[in-house]
C-alpha cells in the first residue's frame, strides 16, 4: 500500500498541469463549502447568543395563558409574580416582563405596537432599562433603532400612546423616548415599546403582575411553579434553529453543485488517464503488478487529488477564512426587516468538526469517483494494453 | 553453456474469437528452451511470435496444451501467482520501450525493485550497477522524453535486467532503432547473456537480430516450421 501511495504521488506530480487544474477546482470546493457552512454556523451562534442576551436569558416562565402567536391571549395572559422570585427580582438577577397591546401616533401616523414593561433594575437582559429615569410625568420609554428609524423617532421625542387597561377601558398618555438601543434581535425591536414595569402595571391596573419572567439559569429552573410554565432555550430558540437548518439544506444544493463540478473533472481525468495510459497499465502488469494493484494505484492517484486540494485550500484558505472570522462579513441592513436575527456583520465560525467532516466527505467522494473508472483496468487484457490498443 | 530446461511447451494451441469465427494463433507447438539460451522466435507478421512470447511471459494463457515456465504451469497460475512469476523471474523488453513517462531513468530502472520491496540501499546499488552495464550513468536524472530511441531501449534493457531475472522476453526490441543502435543493443544483450547466464528469447523478424541468435525457431501460421541452432 505504501508503495502504491508513493507511485501514485509520483504519477500525480508527473502529470503536471492536468493535476493542478483538478487540484485547484477541488480546493475551491473545499473552501467554499467550509466558508458557507462556517458562515451559517457563525450566524447560528451569533443569532442564538444575541437572542439569549436580549430576550430569552436562561429560559422563560410563561404565564399559562400566554401565546406569543395569539395577540388576543394577551388580555388574559398576566398573573401575580410568584413570591418565590422576589429576592432574585429585587437583586435584578431575573427580569419580569408584562406585555400588552397598544398604539402610538408618531408624526400623526398610527402604529400598532406591543408595550413591554420590564423591571428597571434588571441586569439579566441587554435591554438598557437603566435608562428609565426615576421620576417624571411622562412615561419613559425605550425603543429599538429599527422602530425609531421606521417611524422617524428620536431620543427625547414625546409620542402619544394609547392602551386598554385590565378593565377594558381605553386610556392614553405621552411617552418620552429616553433611549434608543441597537439590537440585532428584531423581536425586541420591531414594533415594540419598552417601559418601566411598575409604570405599565399601574397603567394596566395590574399591580405585581407579569406575562413572562426571564430566568437566569436554565439548570436551576423550577418547572413546577403553579400557573406558569417554564420554556427552555431549546424551545425558545427553535425558530432560529429551524431557519438555520433550512438554510443548511439549501446550502447542500450548493455543495452538490460544487462537488459535482470537481468530481466531474476528476472523473474525466481518470477516464482519460485510463484510455491514454493503456501502455503504462500493460507495463505495470508486465513488470509484476496485479490488475488489482493497478486499480488501486489509479484509485489512489485520483483520491490524492483531494489530499493535494486540501493542502492547497489550507495554504490560501486559512488566511482568507481567518481574516473573515476576525473581521466578519457585512450583511445588508434590510435583512432585519424580514424579522431575522441578523447582525450587521456575521462572523463565520469554523469548527474542527466542520473542517474534518468536509475533508472526509470530499475525500470519500473523490475516492469513489476515482475508483469507478479504474475498475475498467481489471477487465483489460494486458497483452492488448501493452500495445496501447483501446479496449 | 545451455543445459537445464527453463521452458517446456507441449501441444500448445491458442485460439482467439473473432467476428469471423475462431482464429488459431498457435497450433500444436512443442518446444523446450534451456538456461542461458539466446533464442529467437522468428516469422512474418501474424505468425504467432508475440502470442507465444506473451504466453511464456504469463501475460496470456494457453487455450490447449501445457506451458511450463521455471517449473510453473502457466495455465494453472492464478493472477497473483502469475504476477509474482513476472515480478521475480521474468524481464520484458518491448518494441516501443514502454518506459514510464513521468519517471526518470533511475526511477524507471528502480521500478521492478520497488515491487520486490528491496530497501533503499539495495535498490540504489542494483540500479546503478544496471545503468553501468548499459552505459547510462550520465542519464540518471533524465526523463524518457529527453532520450534518443537507442537510449530508451537501453533503459528498458536495464529495467529488464536490474533484478537479474532467469528469462528476458524481448518483443521486436530493435524495430524502432537504426542499424547502429540495433547492433549496440544486441551486443549488450549478448554480453549480459554470457555474463549472467540469463535466457533471452526474442520475437523478431529483424535480420540484424537473427545475426546474433544462437537458436532460431521459425513460426509460420502458428506452427514451428523450423528449429535450428546457429553458429553465432
Amino acid at each position: 500500500m505504501k508503495l502504491l501511495f508513493k507511485l501514485a504521488a509520483k504519477n500525480l506530480f508527473g502529470a503536471g498541469m492536468r493535476t493542478w487544474l483538478n487540484v485547484i477546482v477541488l480546493s475551491f470546493s473545499f473552501l467554499i463549502i467550509i466558508w458557507h457552512k462556517g458562515l451559517l454556523d457563525g450566524w447560528d451562534r451569533q443569532a442564538k447568543n444575541e437572542t439569549i442576551s436580549w430576550e430569552t436569558g436562561g429560559g422563560q416562565y410563561w404565564q399559562s395563558g400566554y401565546d406569543p402567536y395569539d395577540p388576543f391571549s394577551l388580555t388574559e395572559a398576566h398573573s401575580k409574580i410568584p413570591s418565590s422570585f422576589d429576592t432574585l427580582l429585587s437583586r435584578g438577577d431575573i427580569a419580569s416582563v408584562l406585555i400588552t397591546q397598544g398604539t402610538i401616533y408618531p408624526r400623526g401616523r398610527i402604529q400598532s405596537i406591543l408595550i413591554k414593561g420590564i423591571n428597571s433594575n434588571q441586569k439579566l437582559l441587554k435591554i438598557p432599562s437603566s435608562l428609565f429615569p426615576e421620576d417624571g410625568d411622562e412615561i419613559p420609554a425605550l425603543i429599538g433603532r429599527n422602530t425609531a428609524t421606521d417611524n422617524g423617532i428620536k431620543t427625547g421625542d414625546l409620542i402619544t400612546l394609547r392602551w386598554r387597561d385590565v378593565h377594558g377601558t381605553f386610556d392614553a398618555g405621552n411617552i418620552k423616548i429616553t433611549g434608543i438601543f441597537d439590537s440585532d434581535v428584531p423581536t425586541v425591536d420591531m414594533g415594540q415599546v419598552w417601559v418601566p414595569l411598575d409604570r405599565l402595571q399601574k397603567m394596566m391596573d395590574m399591580p405585581g403582575e407579569a406575562t413572562i419572567i426571564v430566568w437566569n439559569n436554565e439548570q436551576k429552573a423550577d418547572v413546577r411553579v403553579a400557573g406558569w410554565s417554564f420554556k427552555t432555550n431549546e424551545f425558545l430558540l427553535k425558530s432560529i434553529t429551524d431557519l438555520i437548518k433550512m438554510k443548511s439544506v439549501g446550502g447542500i444544493v450548493l455543495y452538490i453543485i460544487l462537488l459535482s463540478l470537481a468530481m466531474l473533472a476528476i472523473f474525466d481525468t481518470q477516464v482519460l488517464s485510463i484510455f491514454r495510459r493503456q501502455k503504462e497499465i500493460g507495463t505495470y502488469i508486465a513488470l509484476g503488478m496485479t490488475r488489482g494493484q493497478v486499480v488501486g494505484l489509479f484509485t489512489i492517484e485520483g483520491s490524492l487529488n483531494s489530499v493535494m486540494a486540501g493542502l492547497l485550500a489550507a495554504l490560501y484558505g486559512i488566511p482568507l477564512l481567518a481574516m473573515q472570522a476576525i473581521h466578519g462579513m457585512s450583511i445588508p441592513g434590510g435583512s432585519k426587516g424580514f424579522g431575522l436575527a441578523v447582525a450587521d456583520r456575521i462572523y463565520p465560525f469554523y469548527s474542527l468538526g466542520l473542517v474534518i467532516t468536509t475533508i472526509f466527505i470530499i475525500m470519500l467522494t473523490t475516492t469513489i469517483v476515482s475508483y469507478l473508472p479504474s475498475r475498467r483496468i481489471a477487465k483489460m487484457k494486458p497483452t492488448e494494453a501493452l500495445r496501447g490498443k483501446l479496449q | 553453456m545451455e543445459n537445464s530446461t527453463l521452458i517446456s511447451i507441449e501441444g500448445l494451441k491458442k485460439y482467439f474469437l473473432t467476428a469471423g469465427g475462431k482464429f488459431t494463433a498457435l497450433n500444436s507447438i512443442d518446444l523446450t528452451i534451456g538456461k542461458a539460451e539466446f533464442t529467437g522466435i522468428v516469422g512474418p507478421s501474424g505468425s504467432g511470435k508475440t502470442t507465444l512470447l506473451n504466453i511464456i511471459g504469463s501475460l496470456d494463457s494457453p487455450s490447449e496444451g501445457r506451458v511450463i515456465v521455471l517449473g510453473k504451469s502457466i495455465s494453472e497460475l492464478n493472477v497473483k501467482q502469475a504476477a509474482l512469476l513476472r515480478r521475480t523471474q521474468l524481464g520484458f523488453i518491448f518494441q516501443s520501450y514502454n518506459l514510464l513517462p513521468v519517471y526518470t531513468v533511475f526511477e524507471n530502472v528502480e521500478f521492478p525493485l520497488l515491487l520486490l520491496q528491496l530497501n533503499d540501499n539495495q535498490r540504489r546499488k542494483m540500479v546503478m550497477e544496471s545503468l553501468e552495464w548499459l552505459g547510462l550513468t550520465d542519464k540518471v536524472k533524465s526523463k524518457p522524453a529527453q532520450l534518443s530511441g537507442g537510449e530508451c531501449q537501453r533503459v528498458a534493457i536495464a529495467r529488464a535486467m536490474v533484478k537479474k531475472p532467469e528469462i528476458v522476453l524481448a518483443d521486436e526490441p530493435t524495430a524502432n532503432l537504426d542499424a547502429a543502435n540495433s547492433h549496440n543493443i544486441l551486443k549488450t544483450m549478448v554480453q549480459l547473456n554470457k555474463e549472467f547466464m540469463t535466457t533471452f528469447i526474442f520475437a523478431t523478424h529483424d535480420e540484424k537480430v537473427i545475426g546474433y541468435l544462437r537458436r532460431k525457431i521459425s513460426l509460420v501460421d502458428g506452427k514451428v516450421a523450423k528449429d535450428e541452432i546457429l553458429n553465432n
